[in-house]
């Protein structure tokens, strides 16, 4: 303890000391400034040159070469650097960490609050809900997304996880094969994307009712169901995620794979920081749809793999919809003895 | 157990291209792939240079840490090689490389980066020491047989020295002494100083042996 506050007196003296002399030094050393034929004074000419090459004080030089590419003629980089301790330090952990913070509160939410049923068990009345091209359309979106997904995760981790498995050699060999897989079925997801948002957009638009769901939780705030169109406030969310994310991780991803577009370093460090945030995003968001659409939800898989659903779950989930399927006029009025009577007003053919 | 680096003096580089040449010449890289190149500076202006460039065998390098698939590999003297089976061509390297050294060639549809290829020092790579697969893939290797990569050996005016950092250093280290101390002879820049000749010639480090 006296050894570090006499360390903390030196500290002070000594900074008071430079101080004192800094008065006397400075007017002298600014005066000579101006006068080249003192040696000492003249700046070294070449540390102006090398600062720039080396792009410190935000100077970016680039020199001339003979060989032909994009930045060639840029001797040295700044931002690989940054880059580098972006990925190694601060991204690779954290993204590991969201994905399995995203898995690890599904898990709690279905330990808590278990499968919800369909309530009143099931009709076994149904209505349709997905022609076969919305279904095709959402598959083909599905599988290429779980494609994707799995081989970029295996590139983002595998150094970590999957390499001191199964060697280098090995890992090599998937990691190629991941590597030339992503960057076929990448460009293709674009289109399925496309197409997704091109046949659902309609009934994706914000509606009289939204905001009130999103408040209620989606009926998890709250008592009893909220009322709900042909799609859910949490339904649209999750669209235009997938739309906003996937366009992103798309583009993004052009960006990454075609280096024939004139595009710089720094554009395509940025475009591999954007590409896996919004990946890590959509990966962890995924896995809310995905348990909502098989386990969390009794009667909600059929829906996309038969394209039919109960008609108790439709009541249930999206009233205004199953009111709307029914020739009813208002959600409102589908109380209990329009359930009973409902029957006459089967506007489809029931192929239960 | 060296530590191999390279180091071009700026002041000696005369653009001549003979490096560039003499890589390709040694490593027989295909269209496309350049693992050293001349950039002039201020081309044409009062104060130009000309640095040869390639992989500097950094002893922390970035491309190793951002690699996924850990394909790089440092040898006994410093000399930073990757494993081209291995590779998968994503190009992460490239990104984080401050010389631009990693190069890919176009190999597959849309110019889509084949594995990537990279000054090796003329160290060759972890195929069989002198063996054809090891030619093909990774270039000469010169190192094994007691010699110095062919850039630096070419050089004509000794600008791209090439060897053990500390006898690098030595070197270059001398050449500054004999280049006198005044500032004014740090780097000449014809539009800041005029050119001096040293006022004392004598006791030229270089003349010491």
């Amino acid at each position: 303890m006296p050894l570090t506050s006499l360390r903390h007196t030196i500290t002070q003296l000594t900074g008071l000391l430079l101080a004192g002399l800094l008065l006397f030094v400075a007017p002298t050393a600014f005066a000579g400034d101006t006068d080249p034929s003192s040696p000492i004074m003249v700046p070294n000419p070449g540390a102006d040159l090398w600062r720039a090459v080396r792009q410190r004080d935000g100077v970016h030089l680039t020199g001339q070469t003979q060989v032909r590419g994009v930045e060639t003629g840029v001797l040295i980089t700044q931002t690989g650097e940054e880059f580098r301790n972006y990925r190694r330090n601060d991204f690779i952990g954290n993204a590991g960490l969201v994905i399995a913070a995203a898995a690890g509160v599904i898990l709690l939410f279905y330990l808590i609050r278990g499968r919800m049923r369909i309530p009143g068990g099931r009709s076994g009345k149904r209505i349709k809900r997905f022609e076969d091209f919305d279904r095709t359309v959402h598959w083909l979106v599905a599988i290429l997304f779980i494609f994707l997904a799995l081989t970029g995760l295996i590139l983002l981790f595998g150094r970590f996880i999957v390499l001191p498995v199964f060697g280098a050699e090995a890992f090599g060999l998937i990691a190629s094969a991941c590597k030339e897989g992503h960057n076929l079925f990448g460009p293709v997801f674009l289109v399925s994307l496309v197409l997704l948002f091109l046949r659902f957009v309609a009934k994706n638009l914000p509606a009289r009712g939204d905001l009130k769901w999103l408040l209620k939780g989606g009926g998890m705030i709250g008592k009893g169901h909220v009322s709900a169109g042909y799609f859910n406030a949490g339904e649209k969310a999750w669209f235009w995620g997938v739309t906003v994310l996937g366009l992103t991780v798309s583009l993004t991803g052009l960006v990454l794979i075609f280096p024939i577009l004139g595009q710089g370093r720094e554009v395509m460090q940025l475009a591999l920081i954007v590409h896996g945030l919004a990946a890590v995003l959509f990966i962890a968001g995924s896995f809310g749809h995905i348990y909502i659409g098989t386990l969390g939800m009794e009667g909600s898989l059929e829906s996309m793999t038969t394209g039919y659903v109960d008609e108790h779950w439709a009541e249930a989930h999206h009233d205004r919809w199953y009111a709307e399927v029914k020739g009813l006029s208002d959600p409102t009025d589908t109380g209990t003895s329009d359930r009973a009577a409902s029957g006459g007003l089967h506007p489809t053919p029931d192929k239960a | 157990m060296a530590n191999m680096k390279f180091y071009c003096d700026a002041e000696r580089c005369i653009e001549c291209n003979a490096c560039v040449t003499a890589c390709k010449n040694a490593n027989e890289v295909p269209w496309g792939v350049n693992r050293r190149r001349v950039v002039t500076i201020k081309d044409g202006e009062p104060g130009e240079r000309s640095l040869s460039v390639a992989c500097m065998h950094c002893s922390d390098a970035p491309c190793a840490a951002v690699c996924p698939v850990d394909c790089f590999y440092t040898t006994e003297d410093g000399i930073v090689l990757h494993d081209k089976d291995i590779c998968i061509g994503c190009g992460y390297c490239f990104y984080a490389c401050p010389f631009g050294a990693p190069q890919f060639p176009k190999a597959g549809a849309f110019a889509s980066r084949g594995k990537m290829d990279k000054c090796t020092f003329c160290a060759g790579g972890p195929k069989e020491t002198g063996s054809a697969d090891e030619h093909r893939m990774y270039g000469a290797n010169r190192i094994a047989e007691g010699k110095l990569p062919l850039c630096a050996e070419m050089c004509a005016t000794k600008a791209l020295l090439a060897g053990d950092a500390d006898v690098v250093s030595e070197i270059y280290r001398k050449r500054i002494i004999n280049r006198g101390a005044s500032v004014l002879n740090w780097g000449v820049n014809y539009d800041k100083a005029s050119l001096r000749a040293p006022r004392d010639m004598s006791g030229k480090a270089s003349s010491e042996g």
